[in-house]
């Protein structure tokens, strides 16, 4: 009874800490990139503004990319999401 | 000068040596320990992206300002080779009509300027890139294995490339009178011409 108590336990410990472990930071930004919201795919993303020729198309990708990087700060990676894929948008302008 | 002004002034001079001093000696340490982030999936900060952006641009200009640009850069010859060229040599970096963004492309920092969409250099500062690349990016010196004639043709075809669409750009490609290798082959069996810029 101890033994299957325990085993139990140490079951459900095993799954949840791998539950855990599961990024929480996904969220697809843009259907065709396969982007998620997490720092590396935000920088590369402001590495592919910064070379862009100012204009429109490089100012509205900006400011759509501030917005994502803030959204990604308060968590809300729906925002993040939206806001990147805009940022995508404006940059294939 | 009296006693007390030259002290002064060796006080002064003395101050501006030891700052100077702490400057360097600063600076030595932040290399040493690192401290720059030189990952390719980091970007710059804005100010060291404008300052290295601001002096390629200007070692550019200044150097491409004696090249002695062909008239012949409209010829469809030319393009057509060029067209050729940029499809083996160019294309996985710098994209072309019609074609999705490469994994090089996504990786590369600086970015590939993606020259389907035009840009400002002119043409001899266009040619100057081609045959020189640029230090500390991906951009190769093609004139180090290639002529100044083929990297002409390159600079013809790159004049054109923002007016092609992706059809366009398709059927020039398959005109090009030679495919690289041929190209290659050619040239090895005579002296390459450059032409000292």
């Amino acid at each position: 009874m101890r033994k299957s108590v325990f085993a139990s336990v140490v079951s459900g410990t095993v799954a949840l800490a791998t539950c855990a472990s599961v990024p929480l930071t996904s969220a697809v930004a843009h259907e065709e990139h396969q982007m998620e919201c997490n720092e590396t795919a935000i920088n590369a993303m402001n590495a592919d503004i910064q070379s862009m020729d100012d204009g429109d198309a490089k100012t509205t990708a900006a400011k759509e990319m501030q917005m994502a990087e803030d959204m990604m700060t308060n968590k809300d990676m729906k925002g993040c999401e939206a806001h990147m894929h805009n940022a995508m948008e404006a940059m294939e302008k | 000068m009296s006693g007390a002004a030259s002290r002064s002034k060796r006080g002064w001079i003395l101050t501006a040596l030891g700052v100077v001093a702490a400057l360097v000696a600063a600076c030595a340490l932040a290399i040493y320990a690192g401290v720059y982030n030189f990952a390719a999936d980091i970007p710059h900060t804005q100010p060291v992206y404008w300052l290295l952006e601001t002096a390629r641009e200007r070692s550019i200009a200044v150097r491409a300002a004696d090249v002695v640009v062909p008239d012949d850069l409209g010829d469809p010859k030319r393009i057509a080779s060029g067209a050729g060229q940029y499809a083996e040599m160019c294309s996985f970096c710098h994209l072309a009509p019609g074609m999705k963004r490469t994994e090089i492309s996504r990786g590369l920092y600086p970015r590939a300027p993606e020259l389907r969409r035009g840009g400002d250099l002119t043409p001899a500062e266009e040619f100057w890139v081609v045959k020189h690349g640029v230090k500390m990016t991906g951009m190769p010196a093609w004139g180090v294995t290639h002529s100044d004639e083929i990297l002409w043709d390159v600079v013809a075809f790159l004049r054109k490339l923002p007016e092609l669409t992706p059809d366009e750009y398709q059927a020039l490609v398959k005109s090009a009178p030679k495919t690289h290798d041929e190209m290659m082959q050619e040239m090895e069996s005579r002296p390459m011409d450059h032409e000292g810029h």
